[in-house]
């Protein structure tokens, strides 16, 4: 099932190159369904995509299509689905050059994609989501529904579901409101269906169903590219792949071509030198400041236990849904869980909102900028003091002498380069992301949750915040850091647990965490695996 | 000093528009009709516009906490009937019983708009639109629609009454105007209403009590309305049965003409007490041009959209900065923080 290595796989990512050309067209006598090649897309300054190719060789294969966050994956969809339009480069579907000028178009070519965020009408039934952008059967007084309904079910028995065609969608699972976007895609004649991480938010016998979907889709001869960050569903479902990295493709070929280890390889590149970690370790006498044993929230979290000692820096690592995220959510009383403890400097700790963890002395740096972490309309003056004066009577001056100082002084600290007046939707988002961490350093906090802390931030600014953390780790502050990016994490933090599906995998001291560990561990890769790997070579 | 200039003047930028019409609408019609720039018709102006102010006041909070509050009409009626069978029943002192009037207000504004919007989160416009049409019935039922007509001197004067040479409701306009600007940005209260308008979750997660804030802006509207219905009632020497169901819209448009957004997050009572001066001097100068007064809503109609568009032009001007190409250029998945994302569905995404 796992890709078998075939006498040691080749440990550096760039003789996967030599592997491409064995693959290029010239050498394959058929001319492949779908080829994608010389591709090249810029953002302002950003070369997202950088010559980079696909190729399907042939109807009915699944094809993974790999990268880490960035890699230039979302971005060669959106070219091949029609929403973007490429710098450079050509598309060739059976040969013949094509280009699409919007998504009609691609699909139109029968190119369907089912993205991560379904696109259904929630309100309308089953039927008309499976038939929507097509005409419906009319009759003698307008739309036939019967007709409809029945033309809707036979599209569904092709996915091999059942549902009731008049159900409302918003009634389904998030599985089956999949499949009813699968069999969408299906009433159009797909000839390659995108699925964009399909299995993000299913749970594992979902996940086999939507399997047993995309094999009898593969007898029907339709290709499937599929994203995945989870390495064992790869391995699963997937006939070749295609590996982006930095916008170019690095590796590409048939599945047996590859080992859990040398594709995490191929998608990591090279160590990079760590240039700027962080230095001296946090004293083993320094007292706890959170403790969590056993917590399990459904659908989130699974039986987390979890120590931070006094200005340690912990790294929460993981894919999206692993349960990172809601763990900062709960520590910060902001999601049930249903069972476990949480103890914070000895005393337990219930659910109780917001401010109860302010109260608490705890500080939330939330994902989502600039709907959660900031308020765009407001002067980044009244931005910063607006945690450190949760509790001051309502009708009193906030403008007074003391606290403006304060958040000069703390502006000052972290070199936020605005005017305290302007709003904060004027600031560049590097400095929109200090504002978020520097309102809760007013009032010096206990412990501080971050999650993706330098997400959309340049790159000065992002080593600038990590300087910052490492100082005010300095200090004492303890912080969780939850990040997507595995490098982010091996820079900043004492210690780094890997959540997969909402359980804690594995527990990785500073210096055993690297990011092509971290990757493997993220998705789904177990620690048995990566020494068996290490020791076949 | 010249520092502290600049700062007042760049304060003033989204409600410059209206005071630019306002100042040509005072020009144009002072040229055009010497009658208009007489104190007597300017006392005039400010005496109509006083209960529109007042509502208008407290409508310009609610629409900076991301509101909108269809009720005000039926509550200052309410209040105004409340009012009435006090005094005329003899059952307290008309001074009490204005007092009175105003915190009923404010009990109804918080309690049926309030409450349903801050803490069952319901929909603001169904929930107005809910508690203006249930109190209108309330109102006719109550006076089993007959005027209950004011003996009381106190009441009267507060209609009508002239102090030092000026209007009674002109103080009245000026200590709300005064109370809240102060609210607005003298106080925590104030910044919290910002900020839960500029982002409810940033603002909740900030430690701001935005359910208890959101109750306390309609608190505040339905206090307004309630001293509305007090001065109506005042000038017309008697509560009636008419809901104006049209003076909560009229404030809705007061305020944005003053630059306040409807998006919530920014705004002021300055640019609404503009606002509400705009459809004075308009009414008034019609009036005296014998043009017909219905002109009026027209011209305010064509005003409010060629405000609304230029602001939102230099709004785009502004704001174009936030998303730049690199921004499109690292996707990063992103999950809604509790509440599911409301976002509906595209049509185009779908059509084949």
């Amino acid at each position: 099932m796992r890709g078998a290595s075939q006498g040691g796989a080749p440990g550096r990512a760039t003789r996967y190159r030599a592997e491409m050309m064995l693959d290029a067209p010239q050498s394959v006598p058929v001319t492949p369904l779908l080829s994608m090649t010389g591709l090249h897309k810029w953002f302002g300054g950003v070369h997202a995509l950088c010559n980079a190719r696909m190729v399907l060789e042939k109807p009915g294969v699944v094809h993974a299509l790999m990268g880490q966050n960035g890699s230039g994956k979302s971005t060669i969809l959106n070219v091949l689905s029609g929403q973007l339009k490429p710098d450079e480069g050509t598309i060739a579907l059976d040969g013949q050059q094509v280009t699409f000028h919007s998504p009609p178009a691609a699909l139109a070519h029968g190119i369907s994609m089912v993205s991560q965020e379904t696109a259904l009408a929630e309100e309308l039934s089953v039927a008309e989501n499976v038939l929507l952008g097509r005409r419906l059967v009319r009759g003698r007084f307008g739309i036939d529904w019967g007709a409809t309904r029945d033309r809707a079910r036979a599209v569904l028995e092709q996915v091999g579901v059942d549902y009731d065609p008049s159900c409302p969608v918003r009634a389904l699972r998030p599985d089956q409101k999949q499949m009813v976007e699968i069999a969408r895609a299906l009433s159009t004649n797909v000839r390659i269906l995108v699925l964009d991480e399909p299995t993000s938010s299913l749970n594992e016998e979902e996940t086999r169903s939507l399997f047993a979907v995309i094999r009898r889709l593969k007898e029907r001869g339709v290709s499937v590219i599929y994203v995945s960050h989870r390495l064992p569903e790869i391995f699963e479902i997937a006939d070749e792949m295609t590996v982006l990295r930095d916008g170019v493709t690095v590796a590409e070929g048939p599945k047996e071509r590859f080992t859990a280890r040398s594709l995490v390889e191929a998608m990591v590149g090279a160590e990079k030198e760590v240039v700027d970690r962080r230095v001296g370790t946090t004293d083993a006498e320094t007292a706890t400041v959170l403790e969590i044993r056993g917590l399990t929230a459904r659908g989130a979290l699974e039986n987390v236990d979890l120590d931070v000692r006094e200005g340690e820096i912990l790294g929460l690592a993981g894919l999206v849904g692993s349960g990172r995220r809601e763990l900062l959510e709960v520590i910060y009383g902001l999601r049930h869980f249903e069972a476990g403890t949480i103890t914070q400097s000895g005393q337990a700790v219930q659910r109780e909102g917001p401010r109860a963890a302010i109260k608490r002395g705890i500080g939330f740096v939330p994902a989502d900028r600039k709907t959660e972490g900031v308020i765009l309309p407001m002067p980044v003056r009244d931005n910063l003091t607006m945690p450190a004066t949760y509790d001051r009577q309502r009708l009193r001056n906030p403008r007074s002498r003391k606290i403006e100082d304060a958040a000069a002084a703390i502006s000052k600290l972290l070199s936020i380069k605005a005017d305290l007046r302007a709003p904060v939707a004027t600031l560049s988002g590097g400095n929109q992301q200090k504002v978020v961490l520097g309102k809760w350093l007013i009032r010096t906090p206990k412990l501080l949750l971050l999650d993706e802390p330098t997400r959309g931030v340049d790159v000065a600014a992002k080593a600038e915040i990590h300087r910052h953390l490492r100082d005010i780790a300095a200090q004492g502050i303890t912080m969780l850091v939850s990040s997507s990016e595995y490098d982010e994490l091996y820079q900043i933090c004492d210690r780094i647990l890997v959540l997969f599906r909402g359980r804690v995998v594995a527990a990785l001291p500073r210096e055993e965490a690297t990011e092509s560990r971290l990757a493997a561990l993220a998705g789904g890769a177990s620690e048995h695996e990566i020494r068996a790997t290490r020791k076949a070579e | 000093m010249k520092q502290a200039l600049s700062n007042a003047w760049s304060s003033t930028r989204p409600f410059r528009p209206v005071l630019a019409v306002v100042i040509i609408l005072f020009a144009l019609f002072a040229v055009w009709q010497p009658g208009f720039r007489t104190g007597l018709n300017i006392q005039n102006i400010l005496g109509s516009v006083s209960v529109l102010f007042v509502v208008s006041m407290g409508m310009t909070f609610v629409l900076i906490s991301g509101g909108f509050d269809l009720s005000a009409g039926a509550i200052a009626a309410l209040c105004g009937v409340f009012l009435g069978k006090m005094i005329e029943g003899n059952i307290m002192p008309a001074a009490v019983a204005v007092v009175l009037t105003v915190l009923f207000g404010a009990v109804l504004g918080g309690a049926a708009n309030g409450l349903f919007v801050g803490v069952f989160r319901l929909s603001v416009f169904v929930v107005t639109l809910a508690s203006m049409t249930a109190l209108t019935g309330v109102v006719l039922i109550w006076t089993q629609t007959m005027s209950i007509y004011i003996t009381s001197p106190l009441i009267l004067n507060i209609g009508v009454a002239h102090i030092a040479g000026l209007q009674a409701p002109i103080y009245i306009m000026v200590a709300v105007f005064a109370i809240f600007l102060i609210a607005q940005s003298r106080t925590y209260f104030g910044r919290d209403i910002f900020a839960t308008g500029g982002s409810y979750t940033a603002a909740r997660l900030s430690g701001v009590r935005t359910e208890r804030t959101i109750i306390m802006v309609y608190a505040v509207s339905g206090a307004c309305a309630g001293l509305a219905g007090v001065i109506a009632v005042g000038r017309v020497g008697a509560a009636t049965p008419q809901v104006d169901a049209g003076l909560a819209l009229q404030a809705v448009a007061a305020v944005l003409l003053g630059g306040t957004l409807l998006t919530g997050g920014s705004g002021s009572v300055v640019g609404t007490a503009l606002g509400v001066l705009f459809i004075g001097i308009l009414q008034n100068g019609l009036n005296l041009v014998g043009v017909e007064s219905s002109w009026q809503y027209v011209v305010t109609g064509i005003i409010l959209l060629i405000s609304v568009m230029g602001s939102r032009a230099g709004g785009r001007r502004r704001g174009s900065k936030s998303s730049t190409a690199s921004d499109c250029a690292v996707p990063t998945p992103s999950v809604a923080l509790g509440t599911p994302s409301l976002g509906a569905p595209s049509e185009d995404t779908n059509a084949g």
